[in-house]
């Protein structure tokens, strides 16, 4: 009895985390989009996406990914394939991309904090998937990588 | 300002919208995985893959460690850690092999239905976990 009222707390407390930062994330995005803000940011960024064969509508769901985790990046590639701004195949390569690096800061601090080489993680990880989507998304015409169609 | 108001409004929305969403998904994920914790599961399949740690020069409680940060996540991982005795290089191991593959429940079913499907995503998480902890092994010694 004890497990379950364990168990629910912590989910309950799960979703409160999750509102706290994904409320803030999608009104920023939508203020960010709205007000022009990623087109200015998009000079740092679009050579990346671009080298990753993405199109820049995937770099701010990628950005949302890489610096919070894997679910808000998600949220945020859901509502952009909604908003119809996004094609399947940019969704399956950011979502491959951010399963390799993701919450790229928190989950190097939380390790570096019990005495592991952050920059070797840090660093590894961004290059793993860069190099990874980069492969993936010259070959992804010819290959079936979505397993529907 | 009316536009300002417009944009917090389909913001605040979206925000709304994508919490639910994710919430739906993860709640009954989350709850399955914390009393799997629960269960000697978790415990007998780190013995059985022991012997494996030798691999990537790794003592043999570790993974348990790998164990539980596959099934669990980070967190409930360095909680598991701190318990093992690890060279620093050890450590850097086992944390490049834990940032690439963690919470692998919950974290596939948020990502599962967009695009890629649950054995790709285990799949390339698993063997980035594998071939870096190979590498950081070879590497660090």
């Amino acid at each position: 009895m004890n497990l379950l009222i364990e168990g629910l707390a912590g989910g309950f407390r799960s979703i409160v985390n999750i509102a706290v930062i994904c409320v803030p994330i999608m009104v920023a995005l939508q203020l960010a989009k709205d007000y022009r803000l990623m087109e200015r940011g998009d000079r740092v960024f679009s050579p990346v996406t671009r080298w990753m064969g993405l199109s820049r509508e995937s770099t701010l769901p990628l950005l949302v990914g890489i610096f919070f985790g894997l679910s808000y990046g998600g949220g945020a590639l859901v509502h952009a394939s909604r908003e119809g701004e996004l094609s399947k195949r940019d969704m399956t390569l950011v979502v491959l991309f951010l399963v390799a690096c993701h919450a790229i800061f928190e989950d190097t601090l939380v390790f570096v904090a019990v005495g592991a080489n952050g920059w070797l993680l840090f660093s590894v990880r961004i290059v793993f998937a860069l190099v990874m989507t980069r492969i993936l998304s010259r070959r992804l015409a010819g290959l079936n990588l979505t397993g529907q169609e | 300002m009316e536009k300002l108001a417009l944009s917090l409004k389909k913001g605040l929305r979206a925000g709304v919208e994508t919490t639910w969403m994710l919430v739906k998904i993860t709640l009954p994920v989350y709850l399955a995985v914390f009393f799997l914790g629960h269960t000697p599961v978790l415990g007998r399949l780190a013995e059985f893959l022991e012997p494996a740690m030798r691999v990537f020069r790794l003592p043999g409680e570790a993974a348990l460690v790998l164990v539980i940060g596959n099934a669990l996540g980070l967190f409930a991982a360095i909680g598991a850690m701190k318990a093992v005795s690890l060279t620093g290089s050890q450590v850097t191991t086992l944390a490049l092999m834990l940032s690439f593959s963690h919470n692998l429940f919950v974290e596939t079913a948020v990502v599962s239905k967009m695009g890629l499907g649950t054995g790709r995503i285990l799949t390339v998480r698993l063997l980035l976990m594998v071939v870096s902890g190979l590498g950081c092994a070879a590497l660090l010694g």
